[in-house]
């Protein structure tokens, strides 16, 4: 056991070596932690809980960033039409963009692992039908599923979180069924298979971590992409309404204001969920090259 | 091979099917479209009369068989809001659609392929970084909040173009197209590149890969040797290599780049299909949301058919793998 | 290619866009949110289908920017016995096509509409119509099932098409144009779905001859770009100015903005059922008592409503506060109802003797961009209500949402806009506040469950009496029961604008919010 616990460390160090050459990487996960923290502590960072109405008095409607208002402290990103600090709305709607794309990631992870690593280690005609299925879903953009998905489920982030999963678990199921063909055919798993251990031990102990690093460069991609999706749907009026915030129902509301001098009520969000979402891909793609260094796509 | 293709088409049959039921079944589940499009001052007796009328108080298996009934003789319905039939609807509506998606794909391919072949060519250059960087904006900012920024940057602040809309259309060819005015141009602009800066990102990124494999190969050791010059390396038999994926997935992408219209149809209010789709869906027009899904469905389940057929071709072993 | 090339090439780009407007004097181009969903103007009750197919066709009733009635193609009107109307019809009037407009035309029209009228039904015009006799070319008499008072206010949007059209055509006829005729001030040109409505002046019209030779009715959905368009010169004249730019507007010279009330009214609707869908919750336990049941608990609500600040500032100045159902002059509008009152401290001392001295949580549902400013009105009242130590869930929610799951009563405090589109309280009274009775055709939207006797017995009597006057006292006297109820609580009148470069146009903003383009002139004439 000690011995696999120091290679592990030591494929850790060499990961991070590797990953630490792009300096840019290194920033935007930087800003990812940075950005994670203020998301979760915003109760304690942000100066108001915006969504506790007590809180709010329509007085400090409207105010440009930096002004005080009747709260006696400084609004720097300025207040929405309902006097609401939209410093403290960014960093609760992020808190939202991150729960909602964190939590989709995991479960189209999970969905597809499954659906890949079930196709792979069966083959046959389960195999043709799930990957024909796998197949079809991939070639639809993601934004349309979602969209019509989330008509259909209605909004709210659990309806908006299934919709994500639906669209976006194909991603994972390809990728965890084509690195699991390539390993079923290598030797030690047509041994384990040829011993009496129960499958799902072979797909668990054999399989999964073999097919964990392109799903890990999977992973960050489509988080990302869950977060900007569900901005999207939000903008279009089929996601989260503004009583129940994200980033992408702040953008939306804000959108409204553009042709008036009151800018900055879409653009700080909307600059928090694009340095959001391009950190994530680029600390994925800094990933990416680490893995699989002959890979440019 | 027919076989195969056969096989094949019998699936995306199948698989029409299977999409039909999901989505009549999700859009039955949402709600009665009546509630959301009767007039306030409506009485009971009325909204029975019209719940009857269009067969919604019909179980839904027989509303599913109906259409279907209706959909084999060609005809997909009348849209609840506009009262004409949907297949005239999303025609009507197409052209726009088609437009903006060729101009963008063209930006897309006209801008993407030279600056990935460059940032393959130096891929350690800071300029092929820099492109590298840009590629990644292109592919992870929202469609939404780009199209924004264009919106403040060039409609608000400098007031160069239009914040949205269609421009002067005119009969060209037969068909009707705002790409023969200025004002048609000034329209189409910004939507235009807001919708290309994704496929940019990508054409950079599969062009780029492209040039560092084909660099390796032995083909443009050899003509070094031969002592070609880099340009005619480069134009003469790298290009010609890296081409055929480039045009497979120009036309995959068209596909999607026509769904994918739906983001900046809304943002720039541009009066394509995805509009019409965002409008039913708010109105709950169902015959609408229906045939256009069912319809788009149809359309991808038929790249992918294609797609199928010709790899079978090129790649025997697929083949072999789908008669297994 | 530099930047400045750049910016030259996008420049000229933009002058030669410019350039090629047509800018002629006699043209009236309008940028308008919304458009008509077809020209067959018997399809739908929508309201910008009848602003539209208003320059086309005329109505039998016609009404002012008040929404009083006035003569149109019908010269007068008047009961001759409890259930038969006396239409006079107008001499005179041609057609588009140059036929002349007799009984028989008006008659076809109202026959034609339960053949054609789609989901937003227009039946609910003539669903007291029982049979139409035509007495002679310019005499009509309308047989209703009952008494039907506000027959003539039903008929506001009774358009008229000519009978040779024939009951066989449908939309696809009248959208190409081929029974697009009416006898309105303008004739069809072209319209398509969501594009643009081309009409030319006709010059055969009965009434005054309209300044415009052709209008152009431009539909541009996007707020934002509808005022683009105007600031950059592509139409003369926009609706549905969105608040926020309305005080941009207020501060530029280059624009004239023209402020009017609407019909709109958004009401609170506290449902006062045995039993709520969603359930209350006092200290975190659900409890199965319905409070809102409790007059003192309505009251309260009420008064803990601070209106001016609505108006002022959630509204940015674009309402008026509401105190009644219906806007000031309409039929039955009670002017003994004064302004509501905003008193905190009353509101909490009644929610304590109710015996929600420490508040309750519930639930409050709203519709989101059904109309101008209903998502930041529901926040801004959960927000009044939360100083009242109350706990409410604001949502907001699509109509596709919304109605379907408010027809099915699954909210139990909601809120909703409502326009009486008729200018008079039947239209509002017997869809929202009688006791729901499907066999009557009554309370279709009463989603709350109030019932109450004294109110359903005066809106019966009301509905039966053919005498004007007496008629209105019963709908006050109906308007100040409801209100004393708070069966239905309002909130503030909405209000829209308009706006045009500065000095270029006069027209007078209609209550209904038409804009009609034979009602707007130049400032130079």
């Amino acid at each position: 056991m000690a011995v696999a616990e120091t290679t592990r460390r030591q494929r850790l160090s060499e990961f991070w070596s590797d990953f630490a050459q792009s300096r840019v990487a290194v920033v935007a996960l930087a800003v990812i932690l940075v950005l994670l923290f203020l998301a979760f502590a915003c109760e304690w960072v942000a100066p108001q809980d915006p969504y506790d109405l007590r809180n709010l008095d329509w007085l400090d409607a409207f105010l440009p960033p930096g002004t005080v208002g009747s709260g006696g402290y400084v609004h720097v990103l300025g207040t929405d039409n309902v006097g609401r600090d939209m410093l403290s709305a960014v960093l609760y709607g992020l808190r939202t963009s991150f729960i909602i794309g964190l939590s989709a990631g995991a479960l189209a992870l999970t969905a597809g692992i499954a659906v890949g690593l079930t196709a792979a280690y069966f083959g046959g005609r389960l195999e043709a039908v799930l990957m024909r299925v796998v197949d079809l879903q991939l070639s639809m953009p993601a934004i349309l599923m979602a969209l019509v998905l989330v008509a259909l489920l209605g909004s709210g982030v659990g309806q908006i979180v299934l919709a994500l999963v639906v669209a976006q678990y194909a991603y994972f199921a390809r990728t965890t069924h084509g690195a699991a063909t390539v390993e079923r055919r290598k030797d030690y798993i047509e041994a384990a298979r040829s011993t009496p251990l129960p499958t799902y031990r072979v797909l668990f102990r054999h399989l999964l971590p073999n097919v964990m690093p392109p799903l890990i460069v999977v992973a960050t991609v489509q988080v990302a992409a869950a977060i900007a999706l569900e901005a999207t749907l939000s903008f279009l009026g089929v996601g989260l309404p503004l009583t129940e915030p994200s980033l992408g129902s702040l953008i939306s509301n804000g959108f409204r204001y553009i042709h008036t001098d009151r800018t900055w009520l879409s653009l700080y969000p909307g600059f928090a969920l694009m340095i959001t979402v391009v950190a994530i891909n680029l600390v994925g793609d800094q990933v990416r090259t680490v893995l699989d260094p002959r890979q440019g796509l | 091979m027919i076989a195969f293709i056969l096989q094949r088409l019998m699936q995306s049959v199948l698989v029409v099917f299977a999409m039909s039921v999901i989505v009549f079944v999700g859009v039955y589940a949402i709600g009665n479209p009546i509630d959301v499009l009767i007039d306030p001052g409506a009485t009971q007796s009325i909204r029975d009369a019209l719940i009857e009328r269009y067969g919604l108080d019909q179980p839904l298996w027989r509303q599913y068989f109906t259409f279907v009934t209706n959909v084999a003789q060609g005809d997909l319905g009348r849209s609840m809001v506009y009262n004409v039939p949907v297949t005239s609807l999303i025609f009507s509506r197409l052209p726009a659609t088609l437009e903006l998606v060729f101009v963008a794909m063209f930006l897309a391919t006209a801008l993407g392929v030279p600056l990935g072949i460059w940032a393959g060519y130096k891929p350690d250059s800071f300029s092929s970084k820099a492109i590298m960087a840009l590629s990644i904006l292109g592919f992870s900012v929202p469609t939404f909040w780009i199209g924004m920024l264009l919106i403040m940057g060039f409609a608000v602040n400098l007031g160069w173009l239009p914040s949205g809309g269609r421009g002067l259309v005119a009969e060209f060819l037969g068909f009707r197209t705002s790409l023969t005015s200025a004002e048609g141009w000034s329209h189409v602009l910004l939507p235009a590149i807001n919708l290309s800066l994704f496929k940019m990102g990508l054409m950079i990124r599969l062009t780029r890969a492209g040039m560092v494999e084909a660099m390796r190969a032995d083909y443009v050791k050899f003509a070094r040797a031969q002592g070609l010059s880099e340009r005619e390396v480069v134009f003469g038999h790298v290009l010609r290599n890296i081409s055929i994926p480039i045009v497979t997935v120009f036309g995959l992408e068209l596909g999607s780049t026509l769904a994918f219209a739906v983001v900046t149809e809304s943002v720039f209010n541009w009066p394509g299909v995805g509009k019409l789709i965002i409008d039913s869906i708010l109105q709950l027009d169902r015959p609408v949301m229906v045939s256009y899904l069912v319809m788009v469905v149809i359309l991808f389940v038929l790249i992918n058919l294609v797609v199928d057929i010709v790899y079978a071709r090129l790649d025997p072993r697929v083949r072999l793998k789908g008669e297994e | 290619m530099t930047l400045n090339t750049l910016r030259a090439g996008v420049a000229a780009l933009a002058i030669m866009a410019g350039a090629t407007l047509p800018v002629m004097a006699q043209d009236l181009t309008i940028g308008l949110r919304a458009g008509p969903d077809s020209i067959d103007p018997h399809w739908s009750t929508l309201g910008s289908q009848a602003e539209a197919l208003r320059h086309i066709f005329d109505t039998l009733v016609g009404v002012d920017e008040n929404l009083q009635l006035e003569p149109a193609l019908a010269t007068s009107w008047e009961p001759i016995s409890p259930t038969t109307w006396e239409f006079k019809i107008r001499e005179g009037v041609k057609f588009h096509d140059g036929s002349d407009l007799t009984a028989e035309d008006v008659k076809f029209s109202i026959e034609r509409i339960p053949e054609v009228t789609g989901p937003m039904s227009m039946t609910i015009y003539t669903k007291s119509v029982e049979s139409v006799e035509v007495i002679d070319d310019y005499t009509l008499h309308v047989h209703t099932a009952g008494t039907a008072p506000s027959l003539p206010n039903d008929f506001i949007r009774l358009f008229v098409v000519p009978a040779s059209i024939g009951m066989e055509v449908g939309n696809e006829e009248f959208n190409s144009g081929e029974s697009a005729i009416g006898t309105g001030p303008y004739r069809f040109v072209s319209w398509e779905p969501k594009g643009d409505l081309v009409m030319e002046r006709f010059d055969d019209y009965w009434g005054e001859a309209p300044h415009w030779e052709r209008v152009v009715r431009k539909e541009i959905p996007d707020d934002a770009a509808r005022v683009a368009a105007l600031r950059s010169g592509q139409v003369d004249l926009i609706n549905y100015v969105p608040a926020s730019d309305y005080l941009t507007m207020q501060n530029d010279s280059s624009l004239d903005t023209f402020v009017s009330d609407s019909v709109y009214i958004l009401n609170v609707q506290p449902v006062v059922r045995d039993e709520l869908p969603q359930k209350v919750r006092v200290n975190g336990q659900e409890i199965d008592e319905n409070p809102l049941q409790d007059l003192r608990v309505r009251t309260a609500l009420d008064l803990a409503i601070d209106r001016d600040t609505l108006v002022r500032v959630v509204l940015e100045g674009l309402g008026t506060p509401a105190n009644q159902l219906m806007p000031e002059g309409f039929f039955g509008y009670s002017t003994e109802l004064g302004p509501r009152e905003y008193n905190l401290d009353e509101a909490r001392r009644l929610l304590e003797e109710a015996g929600y001295a420490d508040g309750f949580e519930i639930d409050f549902t709203c519709t989101n961009n059904r109309v101008p400013g209903d998502s930041v009105v529901c926040e801004a009242l959960a927000q009044m209500w939360s100083r009242l130590g109350l706990t409410v869930n604001a949502q907001a929610l699509n109509g596709t949402v919304f109605f379907p799951a408010a027809a099915r009563e699954e909210y139990s405090l909601a809120m909703s806009a409502w326009g009486t589109l008729t200018g008079e309280a039947s239209y509002t009274y017997g869809s929202l506040l009688h006791t729901k009775d499907p066999e009557l055709g009554l309370g279709a939207f009463n989603r709350t469950g109030y019932s109450n006797a004294e109110f359903d017995d005066l809106f019966q009597q009301a509905r039966e009496n053919l005498d004007d006057d007496a008629r209105r006292e019963l709908y006050e006297e109906a308007s100040r029961i409801v209100m004393e109820d708070r069966a239905l609580i309002p909130t503030v009148i909405l209000q829209t604008v308009w706006a045009a470069p500065t000095g270029t146009l006069t027209f007078t903003p209609r209550v209904d919010q038409e804009t009609l383009a034979y009602r707007i002139t130049p400032v130079s004439d």
